[in-house]
């Protein structure tokens, strides 16, 4: 009987399915991004992006969207790529805010070969040891944001850096990225903490501690609140001053630089986006983004863009079902608003620009100041055996 | 690791300021714990209001010092629509109600912030006055944190004074040692349940606003601050100032020295703290009721 | 005292065969959310056996749960472990966490045993929080189900899994409910209403409450063994303490201390927050509305309020 049943429904299911790949236009997309919980606010931001790279490429009508929200937890998202997949059947999905939620999919995403855009989640492995066909990453990895600065801080002549991070995997993915490549280049790494991830709301403690180490600057990598929470506290201790602050570009986003303030003026990052890029393409998307939603585009807005964009690209190469959208993605190559994106054939990674930027006083806001551009990064293999 | 005095005063002025802060929130809902028997979860969710407010009016005003007036006043008024609707009617209803309850209104109370105010965090400016560093003990520290540390000792002291020199002080330990006989004495426990219930969620504002400018508005302070407080409460003993003063003291300093001297196990010190005081003393260091 | 009335089990069989049926009928997701209703409830009963029984109102179930799903996943996925060893190590590892935490509380009462049981819950999220070799915050993968192809079965079936996992809510139901009737059982429930008297009476209280507390913990931890072969991952979340705040929900919304109410409770729970999260992402603050509504309404239970309802009825017939 239960075998019946069980049958009827998967030829249901497989009708289904070929009804979905009939017409050609018609592309199911399930979008995974955290709803509630600390990572909404990115969620949403990326979320935006994507509509806007839909509608700018004409394609809004063709691209059917189921939404689930992963909360940010692997469980829950584990749980919510199944039932687009197995459920919903969706030829495609779009999203994943965090690395944690990324790393639980990961065996399931490769073993049912659906194709999975990364929009955000940032750790190495996913385009590394841990590569599959099916996860192309068009945000950014951990490395490729913080490799870059290592070697030009040492460039500008820093010789002894302190680090500050989270004590999570994106945190020590991030610094080791930069120690390394700043050692290799001469420099010297003269004390190192992690703070308890998300439960760190007072840094005084750690920031006496760096001040003690007396270095010439302080690298560090901090998101969301804890960013928001470290500089202001940087500021107040008065170490800003004496003590040049330096970090992944998270640190002084256009989405928490407002809640910082002052104490965010002077501290220089580096990114994949900034929304000052001098560029005809970036102009344009920056105005369309104001216009449409009231405020400066992130770098998660963009990167939820992108995520849109190569979709829309596959399908206008031809990509009607899972296994051509696979195809096509990993062909993509546009110039868009962070300049020249290319997907690498080696690892399914971005292949960008990371911009130095500072962050300056304009008006009463602040805004981004390019100080540095280093041209198409690539992550080395690391492991990837897709090509 | 190299550190000289300096170094250490300034992290023993890193432990006072947390110290502080605990003690703000710890205070109302350990007096709320001991004189009604009851448990405010929703605490967290009154301080995460009260640092909104505080934001808001300080941008909207203009006026830091406003703000501080205005975010305990409306978070009392929020707290005095939960007395109204809720919590008064779950006097009687036992501590597991009453938790769920209070479980209950964190989830409304942070939805309707992330509502209002949406999911990022806001930032909060310090007055121009206390912007800057001070010199204290020959150290230079924010000055904004040193008026964090004034505050709570402020608080403390007041607390102190009405809780053992006025009539008002002697009717709430009455009513935390003996509610059915502060009762039979004339004392009408309710209206003073009522009474220390409000001065507990201004406090709650208070220190919401107060740790604005530092930490940023967030929805998630509501339940980060949430659990620290409750450990502070039950380390003290319920009910007891003497113990939110050394249940805050004992916390904050432990969280600021646990990450200079054992980083990785910062965060587990203050559990395993916990775990042996209860098992020490079941009741907490300093229970109100002997 | 304890009885398997007939609305007992009543209750449980109608809601695991609705279940069952939910799950065959109702495609891939409704296997899901049966599994995950399961799970909930499997936790949500052994919580009941200690805090509606033993007044032992435990914070630490989630973290239970997930020592009991880390302790499978390690040793199926990391040693290799084949998964009836790793499940009886995975329940020999959670009762023995059980009995140490039950053992050093057993003084503590009130707000102060909730208190003390989230520290040993916290304690043990930290660790597996910064055990790298269990794959630290990023968690683990690799786990798989059991493997009953001998007998024909797929458990990587969504239907097949679901069912299975209703069979062993069954299991931890009528085993609590027969140790609740034993008079180990008894003597629980006889310390929960007068511990001094019990200790009168010339019983090791603390004894009693360490090994009842470790019980429970074994029935927790055959939830964390499922909830690891559900996603096929293990992670440092599962371990958090409002995970186990969620369980507690679900025994006083189905019922504190009748051990049939926390299946009613897990059901109503899961599926309230599906229908919900569907329309508005702020399904939180809807679950939190119908949180403090159903406290208010009496704060018995769903399941609690209905059994309150046919008891006096049944009494006023008596009378009459």
């Amino acid at each position: 009987m239960k075998n019946h049943l069980l049958a009827a429904l998967m030829a249901c299911a497989s009708a289904a399915f070929v009804a979905n790949t009939a017409h050609a236009a018609d592309i199911k997309v399930g979008l995974l991004l955290p709803k509630s919980g600390p990572y909404a606010a990115l969620g949403k931001e990326i979320e935006d992006g994507f509509n806007m790279a839909l509608e700018e490429g004409g394609k809004s009508e063709d691209f059917k969207l189921v939404t689930e929200d992963s909360e940010a937890k692997p469980q829950v998202g584990v749980a919510k790529a199944r039932k687009l997949v197995l459920q919903d059947e969706v030829d495609a999905m779009v999203g994943i805010v965090s690395s944690a939620v990324l790393g639980a999919v990961r065996d399931f995403v490769d073993g049912s070969k659906v194709p999975l855009v990364v929009a955000n989640a940032g750790n190495d492995e996913a385009t590394g040891k841990n590569c599959s066909r099916y996860i192309t990453r068009v945000s950014f990895s951990n490395a490729q944001i913080n490799r870059p600065m290592g070697e030009w801080m040492a460039r500008i002549g820093v010789k002894k850096v302190y680090t500050l991070a989270p004590d999570y995997a994106a945190g020590h993915q991030m610094i080791d990225a930069f120690a390394e490549s700043f050692k290799a280049a001469g420099g010297e790494i003269v004390g190192s903490e992690y703070t308890p991830f998300g439960k760190t709301q007072d840094f005084g403690p750690y920031l006496t501690k760096a001040k003690a180490a007396s270095p010439d600057a302080i690298y560090v990598f901090y998101a969301g609140k804890e960013a928001i929470t470290f500089v202001k506290q940087y500021d107040s201790f008065g170490l800003k001053k004496d003590i040049p602050l330096y970090g992944s570009g998270f640190l002084t986003s256009p989405l928490y630089v407002a809640a910082e303030g002052p104490a965010a003026i002077g501290v220089t990052t580096a990114l994949h986006y900034v929304p000052t890029i001098n560029t005809p393409e970036n102009k344009a998307f920056v105005a369309a983004f104001k216009a449409k939603f009231d405020r400066a585009p992130s770098e998660f807005a963009v990167q939820g863009y992108d995520a849109g964009r190569v979709l829309v690209e596959a399908v206008k190469a031809g990509a009607t079902d899972r296994a051509s959208i696979t195809e096509q993605l990993s062909k993509v190559s546009y110039s868009g608003p962070r300049g020249p994106l290319t997907i690498d054939p080696a690892t399914n990674n971005v292949i960008q620009n990371i911009y130095v930027y500072e962050t300056v006083a304009d008006g009463d806001g602040l805004t981004q100041k390019m100080i540095g551009t280093i041209g198409l990064v690539r992550d080395p293999a690391n492991g990837c055996t897709l090509k | 690791m190299v550190a000289d005095a300096d170094f250490w005063l300034t992290q023993f002025l890193n432990g006072m300021q947390l110290s502080m802060l605990l003690f703000l929130l710890s205070i109302g809902l350990t007096i709320i714990f001991g004189l009604m028997h009851f448990v405010n979860l929703a605490h967290g969710a009154l301080y995460m209001v009260g640092a909104y407010v505080g934001v808001s009016a300080a941008a909207s005003l203009g006026n830091f010092w406003l703000a501080l007036i205005a975010a305990p006043l409306a978070v009392t008024i929020v707290g005095i629509f939960l007395y109204v609707a809720v919590i008064r009617r779950m006097r009687r209803a036992g501590p597991m109600n009453q938790v769920l309850v209070t479980f209950g209104l964190i989830f409304v109370l942070v939805d309707l912030v992330r509502i209002l105010w949406g999911d990022i965090a806001l930032g909060m400016e310090q007055p121009a006055i206390l912007s800057g560093p001070a010199e204290i003990f020959g150290v230079s520290y924010p000055a904004y944190r040193l008026f964090i540390i004034a505050v709570g000792l402020v608080v403390m002291v007041a607390l102190s004074l009405v809780l053992s020199r006025t009539q008002i002080g002697a009717m709430v330990r009455a009513g935390v040692e003996n509610d059915a006989m502060a009762s039979c004495l004339g004392i009408n426990v309710e209206r003073l349940f009522f009474a220390v219930f409000c001065v507990g969620c201004a406090l709650a504002g208070l220190a919401g606003a107060v740790a604005a400018p530092v930490f940023s508005a967030t929805p998630s302070m509501a339940t980060d601050i949430l659990i620290p407080t409750l450990i502070v409460v039950v380390i003290g003993g319920l009910g007891s100032l003497g113990g939110a003063i050394v249940g805050s003291l004992i916390i904050g300093f432990i969280q600021t020295f646990g990450a200079v001297v054992l980083p990785g196990f910062a965060s587990v010190l203050v559990y395993v703290l916990l775990a042996i005081v209860l098992i020490a003393k079941p009741a907490g260091l300093l229970p109100a009721r002997s | 005292m304890f009885y398997q009335t007939p609305l007992k089990s009543v209750t449980v069989i109608v809601i695991l065969a609705a279940l069952a049926l939910y799950a065959i009928l109702g495609g891939y997701f409704a296997g899901e959310i049966v599994v995950e209703i399961a799970v909930l409830a499997i936790l949500a009963i052994s919580l009941d056996f200690v805090a509606g029984y033993g007044g032992m109102v435990s914070l630490c179930h989630g973290a239970i749960a997930g020592i009991g799903a880390y302790t499978f996943a390690g040793l199926t996925a990391l040693a290799g472990f084949d998964g009836f060893t790793a499940t009886l190590a995975a329940l020999a590892a959670t009762a023995a966490f059980g009995l140490v935490v039950g053992a050093v509380t057993a003084n503590i009462s009130g707000i102060f045993f909730i208190m003390a049981t989230l520290a040993f819950g916290q304690m043990a999220y930290v660790v597996v929080f910064e055990w790298k070799a269990l794959g630290g915050d990023d968690g683990m993968s690799g786990v798989s189900r059991y493997d009953f192809s001998a007998i024909g079965l797929n458990m990587n079936g969504s239907v097949e899994f679901a069912l299975f996992c209703l069979l062993v809510v069954l299991i931890v139901y009528a085993v609590a409910a027969y140790v609740l009737r034993s008079s180990f059982g008894r003597t629980l429930i006889g310390v929960h209403s007068n511990e001094d008297r019990m200790r009168a009476l010339g019983l090791s209280v603390w004894k009693h409450k360490a090994v009842a507390f470790s019980f429970s913990s074994l029935l927790a931890g055959s939830a964390g063994i499922l909830a690891a072969q559900h996603t096929l991952f293990v992670s440092p979340e599962l371990l958090v303490w409002t995970v186990s705040g969620e369980v507690l929900i679900v025994v006083i919304l189905g019922g504190l201390g009748t051990l049939a109410g926390p299946i009613a409770g897990a059901a109503l729970l899961v599926f309230l927050k599906q229908q919900v999260s569907d329309y508005t992402e702020h399904w939180h603050l809807v679950i939190g509305l119908f949180l403090i509504a159903a406290v208010m309404a009496g704060g018995r239970g769903v399941y609690g309020q209905v059994e309150h309802v046919l008891q006096r009825k049944a009494r006023s017939d008596a009378n009459a």
